[in-house]
This record gives structure tokens, C-alpha cells and sequence, in this order.
């Protein structure tokens, strides 16, 4: 289960997407995210995953491993379909049992919200994949240091976000390790009722938030040490420069906005029933 | 046949990522009844995971684990039967406490264990006292206690279990001189008073050399080397050429003896050089 957790995880790959500006990747992923979301039929939302794709398939991350980032979010995949599925109640009726009507609008919409999620899960589990921290917390720091002339040190935030992002690897490993520990000693996390389970979470968590604080105030120590005073008059060895690649990166993403919009405004608002005849 | 023993034991980590690391490669090891067994090797060298393939919570890439002739994988029930046969206590256990009291940590094995409460009495005070941790000490809080003494909080709440095999993963990192020394010397006590098997994982050659009866070396997910403790440190530039050394008792009298006095090199203990010393010095050997 805990292996499933692939955000914050870095796929150490060289390939086109993985060189790209860290800049030009979160802005991106971003703007992917928003018209994921503003996309409103199923041919723009075709469009979308097909770009979401093509971007997997340059990184060059296999496909297997972006899949398998998604599996955390099955149950809310599952639930929100089931509502959809439930109380939409467009299009040709299908089955009727018991109060539930199953109709093809509430199959339509539950496909629609599905890879909806899971696009826009793929998409941001992409950027991590092919970023690495550091290089993730330098574009963060040089995207938003113009807000340094506004008198926010936003080298703070981005040394949180950092922090937070490189300890997800090892919180996992640490819960690893004390889910074995706890095995050893005869521990059952596997079976039993939800009482039972929601019980043994006692000798998982004590321990963990207990190791985690006192990681954090060594980590802290470490930094006081370090002379760390936030970002103040701070210098970076590798200066971020936008190269040919970027610029192709931004004008792929200007068409894709430009798509989405077309696609959008052509196929109108997603309507489940003219749909449903439309493809019959 | 071997009370436990592997065959072509092999482990990979993240199969089929970047990340995969081949930690066990075709490992065949055995441990006898009342063996204390010692397995050395450089970080990475693929102990640790052994050990947690020893007690059935890593699932072998290859081959398989036998317990008294039966493959300890072989069903649900084997699986967690084994977990209580072979008592395995990690490294730095002392993060992984997590009652309310000493008693109750000492007693989350065996109660999962399903014994009766009497039982579980018997046993957690049992092994308080291989510990040395005094029954004064039950209610106080673990986080409460120092390095030294939370670690052997958590041992205890390994040997509660009475395991026939208790492993212990670097049980003196860490520690302070004295701490070593009261694990070690519990480590023996525990062998000797209930004749059980031990496994410890170190990287001290002078720990191993005190209480080992029989040493494994791993080297780059493979055994390198297994015998007593006189025929592994016999092979002193073997272990150095793979990042290990032997006791340090032993790098002196190599060196007196390469100086020309007449003293063994094999000495491997504070107590053989004691006598070895005796010999040299008592039998007429006063001139060397």
C-alpha cells in the first residue's frame, strides 16, 4: 500500500521533459490542471489525455509506474463515480432495482469524472517524476522571487516545501520499518474488523509522530548550524536560463490552451444525453 | 538438517525500477540449536535483509526459508506461527515503543500472541529480567527512560515472546560502553539459561569475537564466509580487503608477532590474551 505513494517521487531519467525549466514545468502542470478541470466535453477531454499521454511517453517513464500512482486515490475514484452513477439521472434508463436507477447520463458522467481525476493526478504526478527537489525548490525559488521586492521571503515556503516533499520518502520508509517491527512482535494490520483495525494504528502512529518530531528538531539543529537565516541575500551556484526547449514547451502549451478553448467552444457544454444519441 | 537454514535465498528491492537493488543473491546459510550466530558485513551488504526474510516479513525474489525442515512462507498461519518462533528485534528498536508503560510495551507480543493473562504476567516479567529492567520500573513511561534503558525495554519485548530463534539487528549501536556490555552479556545470558538460539547482526568484531559461536560474512548480497570465530578472523586480510577488520585484541598480538615475539596470532578475546600472555610470559618465555 505504502509503495503506492508515487507524489513527491523522483524517476531519475534524462530525457526531454526531464531537462525542461523547472519553472516552465510547474507553470505548465498548472495550466494543464486548470483546463483539465475547465474542459467541459468529452472531446476536449479527449485532447487533454492525449496530451497528459504524450507527456508520459517522452519522459519516458514507464506508463506502469505513473498508473500505479493512482491507486491511493482508487476509493475516492470509485465513490465519486458511484455517486455520479446513482444520482444523475439523464439519458436512456438502463436498470432500475430497489430506489436506484442506473441510467447511460450517470454511466457517462462517472467515465467523465474518472479520467478527469486520474488525469489531472497523472499530470501532477508527472512533474515530480521528472524533477528532481532540488531542482523543483530552485524554479519555486526563482518563480516567485519577485515577490522577495515585496518584503515576503518566499525562500521560506519553498525550503518548507522541500522539506516536506524529501521527507515523504523517508516517512514511508519509517512507517516500513516500524510496520515490521510491529509484525515481528505479532502485530495483525492486515485482518480484523474497522474497530480492531483503527486500533492497531496506535503502535504505528505513536511512534512515527514521535520519531518524526524529533527529526524535525535535529534537522533544525542541523540548519541552525549550518548558518540557515531564510533566504535572505541568498545566491544559487546553477542559474536557471530558458533554453530552445522551453520555449517549444511553452508554444505546445499555448496550443494546447488554445485547444481545449476551440474544443470547448465547438462541442459546447458536456450534455450527457446528447451524447449518449450522438454515439449511438 | 538444519533447525533453520535458507536455500538460494534471493531479495531484490524495486524490481523492475530504476531504483532496484539486488540485496540477497543466492544467500545459503544454516543455524543450528543453541548456536549464538553473528553475521558481519558492510553497510548494504545485504544483512538486514536477511533478517527480515528470517521471519517471514520480506517475500524471497527466489528460493525459500526453512524452519524445522518446512518452508516458513508456506500458509497464512505458518506465516504468522513463525513470526512468534522467530523473535526479531530491529535495529534501533527503542523508535518503535509505543505504550503507555514499560509493562504494556513488554507485553504487546505475547498478548498478541493470545496467551492468558497470567501468562503474559509470567512472561513479561520473565524478560524484564533478562534485561535487568526492575519490576520498579513497570508503570514509568518508555519515552521517559534513557538511551540504554529504552533499548532494552525493547529487547524485552522480543524475548517476551520466547522465540526459538531471538535475532537481533545491531543491538549495540549506538550505545554507550556500559550499554554494549548489558546487552551483550544478556544476549549470553539469554542463550544459556533457556539453551535458545541467537542471531545477532553487528558490525563490532570485538562483540562478535566475545559471544559468537559461529560467524557469517556477507559481501555484496552473497555469503563470503562462514565458520567459528578462529576461522574467519584467521583470514584478517580477506576481511580487510572487504571494508572489515577483526577485534582489535587480535590486530595487537598480529603485530607483536610480526615483531618477532613468540605469541599467537589467534587471539581473539581480552580473556585469550590473558592466557595466551600467561603462556608466553610464565613458560620460561620472560626474555621475549
Amino acid at each position: 500500500m505504502l509503495k503506492d505513494i508515487t507524489i513527491g517521487q523522483y524517476f531519475p531519467l534524462n530525457s526531454v521533459i526531464h531537462r525542461l525549466d523547472p519553472r516552465v514545468k510547474l507553470l505548465y502542470t498548472f495550466v494543464f490542471i486548470i483546463f483539465i478541470v475547465v474542459s467541459n466535453n468529452f472531446v476536449s477531454l479527449a485532447f487533454c489525455v492525449a496530451c497528459a499521454l504524450a507527456v508520459t511517453f517522452i519522459s519516458r517513464v514507464p506508463l506502469k509506474t505513473v498508473i500505479r500512482g493512482l491507486r491511493p486515490i482508487l476509493l475516492v475514484i470509485i465513490v465519486t463515480s458511484l455517486l455520479q452513477i446513482i444520482y444523475v439521472k439523464t439519458g436512456v434508463p438502463l436498470i432500475s432495482f430497489w430506489k436506484i436507477k442506473i441510467t447511460s447520463g450517470g454511466i457517462l458522467e462517472a467515465v467523465f469524472i474518472t479520467l478527469r481525476i486520474s488525469f489531472l493526478i497523472v499530470m501532477s504526478t508527472m512533474l515530480t517524476y521528472t524533477t528532481s527537489p532540488t531542482s523543483m525548490t530552485n524554479g519555486l525559488d526563482r518563480a516567485f522571487s519577485p515577490l522577495t521586492k515585496l518584503g515576503i521571503d518566499f525562500n521560506i515556503v519553498t525550503m518548507i516545501m522541500t522539506i516536506a516533499l524529501r521527507f515523504i520518502p523517508t516517512l514511508i520508509e519509517e512507517v516500513d520499518k516500524i510496520i515490521s517491527a510491529q509484525k515481528s512482535r505479532g502485530a495483525d494490520f492486515e485482518s480484523g474488523n474497522i474497530f480492531k483495525r483503527a486500533k492497531m494504528l496506535i503502535p504505528l502512529f505513536v511512534p512515527l509522530l514521535f520519531n518524526s518530531s524529533r527529526r524535525a528538531y535535529e534537522l533544525a539543529y542541523a540548519m541552525t548550524c549550518r548558518c540557515y537565516n531564510g533566504g535572505k541575500g541568498k545566491t544559487t551556484m546553477n542559474l536557471l536560463k530558458y533554453k530552445t526547449n522551453d520555449w517549444i514547451a511553452t508554444f505546445l502549451t499555448v496550443v494546447f490552451v488554445l485547444g481545449v478553448i476551440l474544443l470547448n467552444i465547438k462541442f459546447g457544454e458536456y450534455n450527457a444525453q446528447f451524447t449518449f444519441n450522438a454515439a449511438v | 538438517m538444519s533447525f533453520l537454514r535458507t536455500e538460494n535465498l534471493s531479495y531484490i528491492y524495486g524490481e523492475g525500477t530504476p531504483f532496484c537493488v539486488t540485496a540477497l543473491n543466492k544467500v545459503n546459510i544454516e543455524v543450528e540449536k543453541g548456536e549464538i550466530v553473528a553475521v558481519i558485513g558492510q553497510t548494504g551488504s545485504g544483512k538486514s535483509t536477511l533478517m527480515q526474510q528470517l521471519n517471514g516479513l520480506l517475500k524471497p525474489t527466489e528460493g525459500r526459508v526453512l524452519l524445522d525442515g518446512e518452508d516458513i512462507r508456506s500458509s497464512k498461519a505458518k506465516k504468522l506461527e513463525t513470526r512468534f518462533r522467530v523473535g526479531l528485534c530491529f535495529q534501533y528498536p527503542e523508535y518503535q515503543l509505543f505504550e503507555n508503560t514499560v509493562y504494556d510495551d513488554i507485553a504487546f507480543g505475547p498478548k498478541n500472541m493470545g496467551l492468558s493473562e497470567t501468562e503474559v504476567d509470567k512472561r513479561v516479567r520473565d524478560a524484564a529480567k533478562y534485561v535487568g529492567i526492575p519490576d520498579s520500573a513497570f508503570a514509568t513511561h518508555p519515552f521517559d527512560l534513557s538511551g540504554g534503558e529504552k533499548r532494552r525495554v525493547a529487547i524485552a519485548g522480543v524475548i517476551s515472546m520466547e522465540p526459538e530463534i531471538l535475532i537481533l539487528d545491531e543491538p549495540t549501536s549506538g550505545l554507550d560502553p556500559k550499554g554494549r556490555e548489558q546487552i551483550l552479556s544478556l544476549i549470553k545470558n539469554y542463550r544459556d539459561r533457556t539453551g535458545k538460539t541467537v542471531i545477532i547482526v553487528s558490525h563490532s568484531m570485538n562483540d562478535v569475537a566475545k559471544i559468537a559461536s559461529k560467524v557469517i560474512v556477507m559481501y555484496n548480497a552473497k555469503v563470503l564466509m562462514t565458520g567459528t570465530v578462529d576461522e574467519v578472523f584467521e583470514q584478517s586480510e580477506k576481511l580487510c580487503q572487504i571494508g572489515l577488520s577483526v577485534p582489535q585484541i587480535t590486530e595487537v598480538f598480529t603485530k607483536l608477532h610480526t615483531m618477532g615475539y613468540p605469541v599467537s596470532e589467534k587471539v581473539y578475546t581480552t580473556e585469550q590474551a590473558y592466557r595466551e600472555l600467561k603462556r608466553v610470559l610464565g613458560g620460561g618465555g620472560a626474555n621475549a
